[in-house]
């Protein structure tokens, strides 16, 4: 019933006030108090009483919010502190409810007439306690579903709050019940490495050329010092005579070398064009996919999630986090491998050409490496100030280029310049920042490779001239392999962040790929391809937020094939609820039918195909008259293009362009006026046919006299059809069989025109005040 | 003004008059002070409003630059769900001691933001950064979101992070962190 645990000393107290247990029909904490303090409590319901339970803030307790511990009031089990409890009689509570403040809210109710501060509280609980208000609401006025349903509360959403199993973290993001701190790295790792899979073959080319490519990088000190020096150079007969050459040809050895020589130089060119063309083969195929897979689950989102997330620079981040992720399995995961292989394969070779040389070497690499994870971290911080200043100068470049309308008009041009100098300077001190410190990384490396090579030099030259222990061959030989050293150095001072960074992109990447949408199609969907089209609202209740509601218990009935008008002042909520009818959103309470069956267990396809709506957002895509006017419906033929662009009175303004309804129009097309936008969106919805047409200020942008001429199209439109029409124009409505006027998400007037003007309400104030505004302009 | 008689005999230009009464008012910048104003704590927590022949059981003081001009222009409201502006309080600090505290205490809990006053650790997970911190009110840990606009500048060196849930804490002055405070700042700075 309630996820609420209370203290021992809790439940003792609210035992003593005869609150047992199994009363307890709603419950959640509370964190504050009016003194803006910091102070557990609980507010407790029965079917009787309201309990609010407080204690005194206590300075050393660590306050945690969402996403840390579940310990939030669970570990207070012990705890041992004065609770103080109070208790509310329902009989004599009165408009319980929360007040939203800025950023935590009032619990406030009416006790024998006198508004009271009941007990505050943060967002953290917002949540709950609207459950406990709403179940209030429910106990007073039971629904006309029955009084059993009180009990209930609303449906708790089960996607919300709930912690991971595993560590006790809440899930920071309800839709995607994954818990970051849990989730396996390498679990992403498999998943990502499932996008290569298809490309198999060419990863195996690729890996060999990448093998082959070390394996001649090796051989190459050998053949250069060793065998040129020690023994073509030497003239040593014994090793001609191991190819089959007659002693004393050294000449013809020597060829033989530089020409192996050149082989294995130009076998390495190749491989590297091969290893090139491939990986750039693979990448570009895995980040297609990637972005594919990427963009099919945006199209599925619920439109709430576009409207909590920043579109724009999601969008962006992803689609440059599909590069950063695939960048590393192609570059970093062959490499990790490779540099590895050298490494071991350099040293051991060192080794077997002199240990004291070589110990000498092994003791340099772990402050070399040393040097690089410590620096690391600060260029990783530059990268990432470099990253916000790049979107900060990026979104004022789209801010500005969205608003350049509104900046020329107000000469605000020198200006947004100056703040754009700000921020673009920003981004070149975070870009400078990293290229100097990069390049002392850089320098400081080479330093030190550079001492390590003239040591080793140093202790070569010795061992060969003083000890005469080596020769010359090995010494070269041998720097080589040094050499050989600096690429793994390099790589393997990098590769833990290279590694991490790839993976946080996988992971964001994964968070869009896993959003659960949060309109999900139901598991058994009723099919419905030609509805008659009647329409129930039963206490609709729907807000965007927790707390603050739009509509509120709204009950309404739409006949089949009548025409609805709604009225009422902006921010009623009378696009809210054509929302919830398309179902852009579901209501948190409260049931919408279609025939008498739930829009939510209605199959997406015919819902869609059968509710069309008209927004006062237009949107044209890029592409032709045509192209839009049929969006839904792409097979239609040219007369229904037609005949709905004359409906939607477009036809007249469409055969005015050049290139009639093969014009070009959208974002990179001609530039349509607001009212042709309209229009066009409005033939779209006539070209779709729908059995529900919702018009939401269809006709708020185009002149009296258009107005009249969709008019008349509608009206002929209309028959048959269950139309909603939304306007702030009342002659719009003026076929409209039934009105309703919402104000402040309630229906304060309903009925047909003669019904409201009779009630002389808001309906008949807005009639009078336009009758009045067309008088005036006559 | 033709054809509008045919209204059942309602009497308009009453009516246009109310409305254009209404407009004006809506329009009218009052000013509330210490003459013409009575403000009172009321017993279930509130501020009751008398103002010439009006009273007010319980009225709503809303801040309408709360960042930068936190003692002028607060608009005092309507406690009801429509919170209708009854009128301004120009500055504070012109009312009486007493009024101007009990006003100050109503938005104290309206604009309740925690100061951090020191910064314990700041981990940054996923797409989330967790805050370990220590406020004015006693220390705190909670989470924010990275991806979307969770820290807001309000000038060069004030700044305001809100939690998942919209819970806000503030930092008046990033440049009284210590440095090393500041570093694990740098991600958002």
């Amino acid at each position: 019933m309630s996820k609420c645990k209370f203290p021992k000393a809790v439940r003792a107290l609210l035992s003593e006030n005869k609150i047992e247990e199994q009363d307890i029909l709603a419950a959640s904490g509370t964190d504050m108090n009016t003194e803006c303090e910091y102070a557990d409590g609980f507010v407790v319901l029965t079917s009787k009483k309201l309990a609010v339970v407080t204690s005194a803030p206590d300075k050393n307790e660590v306050h945690s919010f969402k996403g840390y511990q579940s310990r939030i009031k669970e570990e207070l089990e012990e705890i041992d502190r004065p609770w103080a409890c109070r208790i509310y009689e329902l009989d004599r509570l009165d408009k319980l409810h929360a007040e939203a403040l800025v950023a935590c809210s009032v619990l406030v109710a009416d006790v024998d007439g006198t508004a009271l501060r009941l007990t505050v509280f943060s967002n953290l609980y917002k949540r709950d306690i609207h459950n406990v208000v709403r179940t209030v609401d429910r106990l007073k006025n039971p629904s006309p579903m029955g009084v059993e349903e009180a009990g209930k509360g609303p449906e708790r959403d089960k996607k919300d709050d709930e912690y991971c199993p595993v560590c006790g973290m809440m899930y920071p993001d309800k839709t995607r019940k994954v818990c970051p701190r849990c989730m396996d790295r390498k679990s992403i790792f498999r998943r990502v490495l499932g996008y290569f899979k298809p490309y198999i073959g060419k990863i195996i080319v690729m890996l060999l050329a990448c093998f082959a490519t070390a394996g001649l990088n090796l051989v190459w000190p050998y053949l250069n010092g060793k065998i040129l020096y020690d023994q073509v150079l030497e003239k040593n007969n014994e090793f001609l005579a191991r190819f089959g050459i007659e002693d004393g040809r050294f000449v013809t050895g020597l060829l033989l070398v530089v020409l192996t020589m050149l082989m294995a130089r130009i076998t390495i060119a190749i491989l590297y064009v091969i290893h090139s063309i491939f990986t750039a083969r693979i990448v570009t195929c895995v980040v297609r996919d990637m972005k594919k897979s990427i963009f099919e689950q945006m199209g599925k989102l619920s439109i709430s999630f576009f409207r909590s997330k920043q579109t724009g620079s999601l969008m962006t981040r992803v689609m440059s986090d599909a590069e950063r992720i695939t960048g590393f399995f192609i570059d970093g995961v062959p490499n990790t491998i490779i540099n590895s292989l050298t490494l071991i394969v350099s040293l051991v070779m060192m080794f077997s050409l002199n240990w004291q040389m070589a110990s000498f070497v092994i003791f340099v690499i772990p402050a070399v490496m040393y040097i690089g994870l410590k620096l690391r971290p600060k260029i990783w911080t530059m990268f990432g100030r470099r990253h916000r200043a790049e979107r900060s100068v990026n979104s004022q470049v789209n801010d500005n280029l969205t608003g350049a309308r509104v900046v020329k008009a107000f000469g605000q041009e020198s200006r947004e310049t100056e703040r754009f100098d700000k921020n673009n300077n920003r981004l070149r001190t975070a870009e400078m920042g990293i290229v100097v410190t990069q390049n002392k990384v850089r320098g400081a490396y080479s330093v030190i490779y550079e001492v390590l090579n003239i040591c080793v030099y140093i202790v070569g030259v010795y061992m060969i001239l003083v000890k005469h222990e080596i020769e010359l061959g090995t010494l070269i030989t041998f720097t080589g392999y040094v050499g050989q050293l600096q690429g793994p150095i390099n790589f393997f001072s990098r590769i833990f962040h290279w590694w991490a960074d790839s993976m946080n992109s996988a992971q964001r990447m994964f968070e869009i790929i896993d959003s659960i949408p949060e309109i999900q199609e139901a598991e058994n969907p009723v099919s419905m391809p030609s509805p008659k089209g009647k329409i129930e609202l039963q206490n609709v209740s729907f807000g965007y937020e927790v707390n603050r509601p739009v509509l509120k218990e709204l009950n309404l009935e739409i006949k089949e094939g009548s025409m609805l008008g709604i009225v009422g002042r902006s921010g009623a909520g009378k696009t809210t609820l054509v929302n919830l009818i398309s179902r852009m959103y579901d209501p948190q309470e409260g049931k919408i039918l279609i025939d008498g069956v739930d829009v939510k267990d209605i199959a997406f396809k015919d819902l869609r195909r059968n509710v069309a709506m008209v927004s006062q957002e237009t949107y044209i895509f890029m592409g032709t008259v045509e192209e839009n006017i049929a969006y839904a419906n792409p097979d239609a033929s040219h007369e229904d293009v037609i005949r709905a662009a004359k409906l939607a009175s477009a036809h007249e303004f469409i055969m005015r362009m050049p290139d009639g309804y093969n014009t070009r129009i959208g974002s990179s097309g001609r530039e349509l006026s607001g009212g042709e936008k309209q229009r066009i969106s409005i033939a779209r919805a006539i070209l779709s046919n729908p059995r529900i047409l919702i018009l939401d200020e269809a006709t708020a942008s185009v002149d009296t006299e258009t107005e009249r001429a969709i008019q008349r199209s509608i009206s002929y439109l209309v028959k048959g059809r269950t139309t909603i029409s939304i306007a702030h124009r009342l002659s719009t409505l003026k076929d409209a069989d039934y009105l309703v006027v919402i104000d402040n998400g309630r229906i304060t007037e309903r009925g047909t025109h003669k019904e409201l003007e009779e009630q002389r309400g808001t309906y008949f104030k807005l009639m009078e005040l336009q009758r009045k505004a067309l008088a005036l302009k006559e | 003004m033709p054809g509008k008689k045919d209204m059942s005999g309602f009497d308009d230009d009453f009516n246009l008059e109310q409305m254009e009464k209404e407009t004006e008012e809506m329009l009218k910048m009052r000013y509330l002070d210490k003459n013409n104003a009575v403000f009172e704590a009321t017993e279930g927590g509130f501020v009751s409003l008398k103002t010439g022949d009006e009273e007010y059981s319980r009225v709503q003081v809303v801040r309408m630059f709360p960042f930068t001009d936190p003692d002028h222009f607060i608009s005092i409201r309507t406690s009801d769900e429509i919170s209708k502006e009854i009128g301004i309080i120009k500055n504070i600090k012109d009312l009486p001691k007493e009024t101007a505290k009990l006003l100050e205490n109503q938005m104290n809990l309206r604009y309740f933001t925690p100061v951090i006053t020191k910064i314990n650790n700041i981990k940054d997970e996923y797409g989330y950064a967790y805050f370990d911190v220590v406020t004015d009110r006693g220390a705190c840990r909670f989470t924010i979101n990275m991806g979307g606009s969770s820290v807001v500048h309000l000038s060069d060196t004030r700044i305001l992070i809100s939690d998942v849930d919209e819970n806000r804490f503030e930092i008046p002055d990033i440049m009284k962190l210590s440095a090393n405070e500041r570093k694990k700042l740098d991600l958002f700075l």
